[in-house]
């Protein structure tokens, strides 16, 4: 018997009705498959955007080049982007109400999907066959119970879920249903994983911690602490408690490359490797390798060898009084250049220089230096130019390796070789020695085990969604009056894949007959 | 030695490989029409279908000599820069292909549409043409052929999977012209209305044959139901939204329009070669069943190869999702092709919109595909070029 119809509730009127109507219609809305594929399609179109659309976080300088009208489609067509936020589609307002909109739709999907799906696992028992089928039966000399009996045996033997109707209920049968629970259910935990995934996403972003620093061959390193990284993003929820405390120092540094110009694949780099000692708060200290690929793990910790640059150590000596010696970090260019900037505040007035260095600069016949672009330092040449005048620290905002030339004036430029030194005017600079340095992250993400267990998730439940396959299949076998002999069939019928059903309804007869 | 394997890596490349593919592709799509008529027809059919097999069984082995002889010139697996990728693409799509319709939906005559994306692929794989080389120390290690070996296995069965949606699509229009014009004029003949004046041009030698000359006259309405036209044009727009990366990124205009025009002129070609076939393909719920069987698993795979993408990021950049130009279009191939999924289980949606939906999936990826490496330069830059 069919349950009963529930009947509607009666129609809601007054201010309070519009908006309890208002909200079931909007339920009714992010129930729908098409809304659904409507805010997946939203969100495609918004990615496609950011591919095309150089990212603010990914490509600061390239999204500028395209602000100021050297790359890209031009300032009018860039100024729109910027107004629309297609700079940093995934930092905007829109992809997070986007965001909301998809989990929104999917939360209203799931909720009725999850109840159906419950009540399916608890009651659900395969329907009876009220016919049998228009088909050739097969005949045998067995007992109609024999037969049903055997098939009853082999699908209960092969995962089915089996029925036997009481007597009278229905003809004489065995009923099957199979992959009931796991399509759906595979398609409920791979939906549901995105919960996990989502909230991992969102705690990681309040606990992780991600600094970087630099560290110069041999010289002394840094701590784990807030105040010794060069560029420091915590979560909100990071405080300066949470740091580990330990000590990194850069031991040494392996890099090399393919240097023979004719190889296939010449100037590559063939390694790039540190060698690290680490002296914990409380322990034994150690060493440790970091390499590509390769990140050291430091009571939860992980340190990643980011980038690399030479380090020389430069001396700039006015009027008898040392204003500069130390060590100053070159960054490689894409022309392969490394450029780097001493900036002396302490001379007056003040001294700057611009620094180039190129590591492998073999001196001509006529005893000039010859530049190259190979990476490899066995003869190092600096270029320099020095500046004099104010160079506007803390005034404007500038990178360590440049210079802000507005207020400067060129004092000249020459070639440096390590051990050599200048004087112009009354500056004398003094190239010491030649180091390298390494770039080092150190990033704590406590939520990257929930993001696993999350894409695990999504994967088992993937499977089962798209490969599992309901399917009922129903073996009836009566006594045939005039022969006395028992028609037997065997047939069903899947809801997904029934190609597959075939084979597998070919294998069931020929079991169910003993005939396998 | 190494140079003379790099030698020999590239013959068997090119033109052996290509050549046995197309050559096998013919073959097979010739079997296909001679599989409907009279036995002497099936008789050639049948061989016609043996010749082929075999062709493309020796492409198969040209196409892994080639793998292997380019590995080991260069002392590595050939998954480095985009002309491997994409010959490894060709190769996953053709076996994987192949075996999926002969052993296991045993749609064994569908094998030369299969035959002629791989050769599609392999000559499209030849614009992208590195010598072989070594690779950078950051992609040498085991991540790398975990991840980017599933990835380019999902793209070859995405790729057939794009095959069985065009098909379909080709053969739902066919169809519904001819049913159509046949409740529209004749009333239920099985002649459809678009094929009586292509009966006025079937060879006097053929009446008194009746069978012969309604299944002559159905194929032609079939054909007729697909406006060679505007499939030419669409196909050529179509292609256009993947190609015009050659117009910016080509080192000249020259090569860069001869690019352009040897991808879209080739697939047009192909388009309109389906068309002609489209009265031997099977039913339109044959081929959107193979779309969906090919498209699920392979979706399966990418998710997979996304997941270890996004674990080797976390081990080798520090960080394990940047947004990175490779990584937004891995997503958003993702999404798209979720998006065709959901389609087919929607009613209302399924049947043409959810294979358009499929078809721009694929656009997508080989959109991605070539637009993160020769547009926008991001990590993921390997073009080798």
């Amino acid at each position: 018997m069919n349950p009963a119809v529930r009947r509607r509730a009666a129609r809601r009127s007054g201010p309070i009705g519009f908006v309890i109507e208002s909200v079931v219609m909007g339920w009714r809305w992010l129930v729908r498959m098409r809304t659904a594929l409507l805010l997946l399609g939203i969100l495609a179109l918004m990615t496609a955007v950011a591919t095309a659309v150089p990212q603010y976080p990914n490509v600061p300088g390239t999204v500028e080049a395209w602000l100021a009208g050297d790359q890209g489609p031009g300032t009018t067509v860039s100024q729109a982007l910027l107004w629309i936020g297609a700079f940093d589609v995934y930092g905007s307002t829109l992809f997070l109400m986007l965001l909301f909109a998809l989990f929104l739709s999917l939360t209203a999907c799931l909720i009725p999907r999850i109840r159906a799906w419950l009540r399916l696992v608890r009651w659900s028992q395969p329907p009876l066959a009220r016919h049998r089928p228009d088909e050739v039966p097969d005949v045998v000399d067995e007992d109609p119970d024999v037969v049903l009996d055997r098939a009853e045996r082999v699908l209960r033997a092969a995962h089915w879920r089996v029925r036997r109707p009481e007597a009278g209920e229905a003809p004489p049968q065995v009923a099957a249903e199979r992959g009931l629970w796991s399509r759906e259910g595979g398609s409920l935990v791979f939906h549901l994983s995105f919960y996990v995934l989502l909230i991992a996403i969102v705690a990681g972003q309040l606990l992780t911690f991600e600094g970087q620093r630099g560290v110069i061959e041999g010289e002394p390193g840094f701590a784990d602490t807030e105040m010794s990284y060069w560029s420091y993003r915590p979560g909100r929820w990071f405080t300066s408690d949470d740091h580990a405390g330990w000590r990194l120092d850069l031991e040494a540094f392996t890099v090399d490359w393919i240097r023979d110009p004719t190889a296939p694949g010449a100037g590559q780099p063939t390694e790039f490797r540190s060698r690290v000692a680490v002296t914990p708060v409380d322990g034994e200290p150690f060493t440790a390798e970091v390499a590509g690929n390769e990140p050291l793990v430091v009571d939860g910790r992980k340190i990643h060898q980011l980038d690399w640059g030479y380090a020389p150590y430069l001396e700039v000596v006015v009027d008898g009084e040392v204003v500069h010696a130390a060590f100053i970090t070159t960054v490689a260019g894409d022309d392969g250049i490394f450029r780097g900037a001493v900036k002396a505040p302490a001379a007056e007035p003040d001294v700057g220089l611009a620094v180039e260095l190129y590591p492998y600069a073999p001196d001509g016949d006529d005893g000039i230096p010859r530049l190259t672009g190979a990476p490899w330092a066995d003869a190092p040449v600096i270029v320099y130019e020095q500046w004099r005048g104010d160079l506007q620290l803390g005034a404007t905002q500038q990178l360590v390796t440049e210079l802000d030339t507005t207020a400067l004036t060129s004092q000249g430029w020459g070639f440096l070789r390590p051990g050599q030194d200048v004087t112009i005017d009354d500056v004398t600079l003094r190239f010491v020695e030649l180091k390298r340095w390494v770039g080092f992250q150190v990033s704590h993400r406590p939520q990257i085990p929930w993001l696993l267990g999350g894409s695990a998730l999504l994967v088992a439940g993937l499977i089962p969604a798209l490969y599992a396959s309901r399917r009922r299949l129903w073996v009836t076998a009566v006594r045939d009056p005039e022969t006395g002999r028992t028609l037997v069939h065997v047939f069903g019928r899947a809801f997904q894949r029934p190609e597959a059903f075939a084979v597998e309804r070919a294998r069931m007869r020929a079991a169910v007959l003993d005939r396998s | 030695m190494v140079t003379d394997l790099a030698a020999l890596s590239r013959v068997l490349y090119s033109p052996t490989t290509i050549a046995l593919y197309f050559a096998a592709a013919f073959t097979l799509l010739y079997a296909l029409t001679m599989s409907v008529g009279r036995h002497d027809q099936q008789r050639r059919g049948e061989l016609a279908r043996r010749v082929g097999g075999g062709l493309a069984v020796a492409g198969i082995t040209t196409h892994v000599a080639h793998e292997i002889t380019r590995g080991i010139a260069q002392q590595r697996l050939p998954l480095g820069n985009m002309f491997e990728v994409t010959s490894l693409m060709a190769l996953v799509g053709v076996v994987a292909g192949l075996s999926y319709l002969t052993w296991i939906r045993r749609r064994g005559d569908l094998n030369g549409f299969v035959l002629l994306l791989g050769g599609l692929l392999m000559a499209f794989a030849g614009l992208l043409y590195a010598e072989p080389g070594p690779l950078m120390p950051i992609l040498d290690t085991w991540w790398r052929p975990f991840h980017v070996s599933l990835l380019v296995t999902a793209m070859g069965i995405f790729a057939a999977g794009f095959v069985f949606n065009a098909l379909f699509l080709l053969r739902d229009t066919a169809e519904l012209s001819v049913a159509g014009a046949r409740t529209a004029t004749t009333r239920g003949s099985t002649v459809g209305a678009a094929s009586i004046e292509d009966l006025d041009d079937i060879d006097a030698a053929l009446e008194g044959d009746d069978d012969r000359v309604h299944d002559v006259a159905y194929r032609a309405a079939l054909r007729a139901g697909v406006p060679a036209g505007r499939l030419a044009v669409g196909t050529f727009v179509g292609a256009s939204t993947v190609s015009w990366v050659f117009l910016t990124s080509a080192p000249d205009t020259a090569s860069g329009l001869a690019r352009f025009f040897s991808i879209n002129l080739a697939l047009v070609a192909a388009a309109l070669l389906a068309r002609w076939l489209v009265p031997f393909v099977p039913s339109t719920v044959t081929l959107d069943g193979l779309a969906h069987r090919t498209i699920a698993f392979a979706f399966i795979l990418w998710t997979v190869g996304t997941i270890a993408g996004a674990m080797w990021a976390e081990q080798s950049w520090g960080r394990f999702w940047g947004w990175d130009p490779k990584e937004t279009g891995a997503f958003l191939t993702w999404v798209a092709y979720a998006g065709y999924l959901h389609a087919r289980a929607t009613r209302g949606i399924k049947g043409r919109p959810a294979a358009w939906i499929g078809i721009g999936a694929f656009v997508v990826m080989m959109g991605t595909y070539l637009i993160a490496n020769y547009v926008i330069v991001g990590l993921h830059s390997y073009a080798g070029l």
